[in-house]
């Protein structure tokens, strides 16, 4: 691998010095988009900090990739404030922001070579020849490609075209990185594989980047920060484990990862009561309702002897390799339960459809959301 | 330095913005006054009386009384849907057997076939008259009837218009799912019953399509009924016979509005149908093979080969007619009919004027056309102004080319008129052809650039390109292969129309089509003959240099073609 300090990013790294302080490279305010009568966007506030890399993560519809268009100038917002650097750039055509994109498609040019694609940009400046030769061969470098420069992307693998895709959006040195869904038309394998490379180089070269995914295993790997967003508005913004661990939200909680939901009934502040069982939890803001959503992951759950913890029965057991899964249904109010048990546990607890256990929640896994017809 | 780089680019950003919309309201100022403007002077004229003083609907009034008149209503319905008839049902027969048949010679039928695109519509009235006139050779199979009139006018249009048929139905039908016919064949379906169930509403979308346009170049074709349609006169021809005949223009301004109503009727049903049609094909539709079966395969290769037969009868009779000394008497072999100096109809120069006249419509209505339809189609912003355009360049399909021809004379014409300067020359015949055969070219362009990424556009305007720079670099060089098919199909149409110049050209501008028609209006008929033969072969020759060139480009592209 090359190394990437003087030719490639001396802008950028002065800019991090001074950025540091300013520390914001993008905020947003109050950015609506509609859409005649539909809201794709609506009100949506978000700072994203220098050097940054970010995942907009939701479900198809969630306006993640309006919101990524609006950034870049491609669907001007109908109302709010874009501000780059200090600079606000809401009402400038894309020509105008400083960023550079990498598109689900890629949208590589079919007829140009890989060098004329990664020179696309170059060229415009009038730079000179020998220049962008040089900076083209770097790029392809920095992206594994070396010596591609005569190739046609048809002539290319999914995962080259994206690479190239990649090194076209870096030849003009932008101060932002807008990937959309980069992976999503990969194969399982090749996308891990780029995962890697493309955090690893976000890190070297220090880019603002913002991705727009609707894969949560990818969101988790690459973000610095995770952006969830449902309906046009978002959900929560943390970094993975603060998201995995402390979902703000039951959508929150049912999209990353999987997750058990129980209806209980809040008893106080950090109580509530499953069935007629009593069960201390983390303080939850469901005190004055009726009806709650109990949320606990899968491998928070404990199994134990039949004799302790609630009473439950054994429905299912999958073996997915590293553990079990295990389908239960409580005894007391029928509601149903999945557990991840490492293999070694299973063992001792003698897992086999039609026994009965016992199961523990741990109260620091708990977490509490308000019953469905309170958030309707 | 960053700082100043965007500055730059703030700057000729704004220069960006202001050359997108300067260009697209050219774009619109090119359909106005080359379409709106004229058809609006027409409307006009037709509520005028001689002296130009408004008189309502009494134009209207004294057609309806005029029997003469009103009976062309009828003949040109009459032929018009005869035409149609005949033409779907056979071209439907034909592209069954080249979609869904074994037949051999598929494409050797298919290039005859497109032959009669390539002569102007006078060729095959003039081959009609030599086969089966008053010397004809086959006079007798017409028992006793005579071919100028109905019937000599239904045979040419069927030739001339066949290969758009063709052309539509074979497309309509090559759009298969296999699996729908495997799955018929799993239930025990009889061959009859998959016919009636999936062929027939499959290719129906195209079956309706195609009627409408068969029906609207049969109803507004002047060409034939001109040559061969004797004392039976249809509307277009009644157009001409007011304008040029009796200069009488508020008549001949009638005439074209109720010419226009069949037409427009037509283009709207169609354009209803096309919105209706979305997506009948599935992307994971398997296409269908079709399996030899010599019976079938054969009968439908005879009736193809029949066609094909009968067209190169008719392109050879005029071919023929036009080397004889004197048809039927004397048929020794002669070349005096290619020496028209000294006859009706503007000479050689007539065929030079087209030649100009063809090739510059290919190269500015090429250029013109595929851009405006890139602006249409891949600009942001200007809503209004693109829709607006979109329907300005579906328009011209609706307007049958007498009526645009006259309408430009009653604007362009007008006294006072800024662009008068324009009558009479080279440059309105360019003008008004570019704006005559629009419509498939624009649709042409679209197909070509849905087909592309609907990001270069973006990707081009993220790395500070502007966007004549992609244009140039990537939209063009990638839709080529469309963009010489546009090319063509003005050529040859430019080359072989009539109805509309022929009420534009001047005796400096005349050209072949045009003298094609003086020729046999002045009784030279095998140098009318000749001069058909002559835009036949020109057409043909262009047609040939363009499949070279296509295949040249492609073999050349192929490097990065192929492996997408």
């Amino acid at each position: 691998m090359p190394t990437l300090t003087a030719p490639l990013s001396p802008a950028a790294g002065t800019d991090r010095a001074t950025v540091a302080e300013a520390g914001l490279h993008l905020e947003i305010s109050g950015l609506t988009k509609r859409f005649g009568q539909f809201t794709a966007l609506r009100e949506i506030d978000l700072a994203i900090r220098e050097g940054e890399f970010v995942c907009f993560l939701g479900p198809s519809g969630c306006g993640k990739t309006t919101l990524l268009r609006a950034i870049a100038g491609l669907a001007p917002q109908s109302a709010g404030r874009i501000i780059q650097r200090g600079r606000d750039i809401s009402r400038l055509p894309p020509q105008a922001r400083d960023f550079g994109i990498v598109f689900q498609s890629y949208a590589l040019f079919p007829n140009l070579t890989v060098f004329d694609n990664v020179a696309y940009g170059l060229r415009n400046r009038r730079d000179d020849r020998a220049w962008i030769r040089a900076r083209v061969a770097e790029l392809l470098a920095l992206v594994d490609l070396a010596g591609s420069e005569a190739k046609y992307p048809a002539a290319l693998s999914g995962g080259q075209q994206q690479r190239v895709a990649l090194a076209r959006a870096l030849a003009t040195e932008p101060g932002l990185l807008l990937l959309d869904e980069p992976l999503s038309a990969l194969d399982a394998r090749v996308r891990v594989h780029l995962r890697g490379q493309i955090k690893a180089l976000q890190a070297r070269l220090g880019v603002t980047t913002i991705m727009v995914t609707h894969d949560q295993e990818e969101a988790l790997a690459m973000a610095d920060r995770i952006v969830v967003m449902n309906h046009g508005t978002i959900e929560q913004v943390g970094t993975p484990a603060e998201i995995y661990r402390r979902p703000a939200s039951a959508f929150v909680a049912e999209f990353i990862g999987s997750m058990n939901f129980l209806e209980v009934r809040p008893d106080g502040a950090h109580a509530l009561r499953l069935g007629r069982r009593r069960l201390d939890c983390p303080a939850h803001d469901c005190a004055g309702d009726s009806r709650a959503r109990l949320a606990i992951r899968p491998e928070a759950v404990k199994l134990c002897a039949a004799n302790e913890g609630l009473s439950a029965r054994v429905e299912h057991v999958e073996f997915l390799g590293a553990f079990l899964r295990v389908g239960l249904t409580l005894t007391e109010t029928g509601q149903a339960l999945v557990a991840d048990i490492a293999v070694r546990d299973a063992e001792a607890l003698g897992l086999a459809p039609g026994a009965s256990l016992g199961v523990l929640l741990p109260s620091e896994a708990l977490r509490l959301y308000p019953g469905r017809e309170a958030r309707a | 330095m960053r700082g100043a780089f965007v500055m730059h680019g703030a700057r000729w950003l704004s220069g960006e913005a202001l050359v997108r919309l300067l260009v697209l309201l050219a774009a619109l100022a090119l359909l106005v006054v080359g379409l709106l403007f004229p058809l609006a002077s027409m409307l006009v004229k037709s509520l005028q009386d001689r002296a130009g003083d408004f008189v309502g609907l009494a134009n209207f009034a004294r057609y309806v009384q005029t029997p003469a008149l009103v009976g062309s209503i009828v003949n040109s319905l009459t032929v018009a849907l005869t035409s149609t008839a005949l033409v779907v049902g056979l071209a439907f027969l034909c592209a069954y057997g080249i979609t869904r048949t074994c037949m051999p010679g598929k494409r050797l039928f298919r290039m005859l076939a497109v032959l009669p695109i390539l002569a102007p519509s006078l060729l095959p009235a003039i081959s009609l008259v030599y086969l089966f006139g008053n010397q004809g050779w086959f006079r007798e199979v017409l028992m006793g009837q005579s071919i100028y009139g109905p019937i000599g006018i239904v045979l040419g249009m069927c030739f001339w218009i066949f290969p758009h048929a063709l052309m539509i139905l074979t497309t309509a039908l090559s759009t298969s799912d296999a699996r729908l016919y495997e799955a018929a064949e799993a239930l025990g379906t009889p061959k009859w019953r998959s016919f009636l169930t999936i062929t027939l509403p499959g290719a129906r979308y195209g079956l309706i399509s195609c009627a409408f346009v068969v029906f609207t170049l049969a109803i507004t074709d002047f060409g034939v009924p001109k040559i061969i349609g004797g004392q039976f006169s249809v509307l277009a021809t009644d157009v001409y016979r007011q304008v040029v005949g009796q200069q009488n223009f508020q008549m001949g301004a009638v005439v074209s509005v109720i010419l226009l109503l069949p037409a427009l009727a037509s283009f709207v049903v169609d354009r209803w149908i096309q919105r209706r049609q979305v997506a009948q094909l599935s992307a994971r539709a398997v296409p269908w093979r079709p399996t030899p079966s010599p019976l079938r395969d054969w009968a439908f290769a005879g009736l193809c080969y029949a066609v094909g037969a009968a067209i190169l009868l008719v392109i050879g009779t005029a071919i023929y007619a036009s080397l004889v000394q004197f048809w039927p008497y004397n048929l020794s072999l002669t070349l005096e009919h290619y020496a028209f100096e000294m006859l009706a109809g503007g000479g050689w120069a007539s065929w030079f004027n087209s030649l100009k006249l063809a090739f510059s419509v290919a190269l500015i209505g090429t250029l013109v056309i595929f851009f405006n339809a890139w602006l249409i189609e891949k600009s942001d912003g200007y809503r209004v102004l693109r829709q607006g355009l979109h329907f300005l360049a579906m328009l011209p399909m609706a307007v049958p080319g007498m009526v645009l021809g006259l309408a430009y004379i009653f604007f362009f014409n007008q006294a006072g008129n800024p662009l008068n300067w324009l009558y009479g020359t080279l440059a309105i015949l360019v003008l008004n052809t570019l704006v005559h055969f629009y419509t498939v070219c624009h649709l042409t362009s679209v197909t070509a650039l849905k087909q592309l990424d609907p990001e270069f556009e973006a990707v081009g305007a993220s790395l500070k390109v502007p966007f004549w720079v992609t244009f140039r670099r990537v939209t063009l060089p990638v839709s080529l292969p469309a963009v010489l098919d546009i090319s063509v199909y003005l050529f040859v149409n430019a080359m072989t129309t009539v109805s509309a110049v022929v009420f534009l050209y001047t005796s400096d501008t005349r050209l072949a089509s045009v003298a094609v028609m003086h020729l046999d209006e002045a009784g030279y008929f095998a140098s009318a003959a000749a001069m058909a033969v002559l835009i036949f072969f020109t057409s043909l020759a262009v047609k040939l240099a363009h499949a070279a060139l296509s295949h040249l480009l492609l073999t050349r592209a192929q490097a990065w073609r192929q492996a997408g």
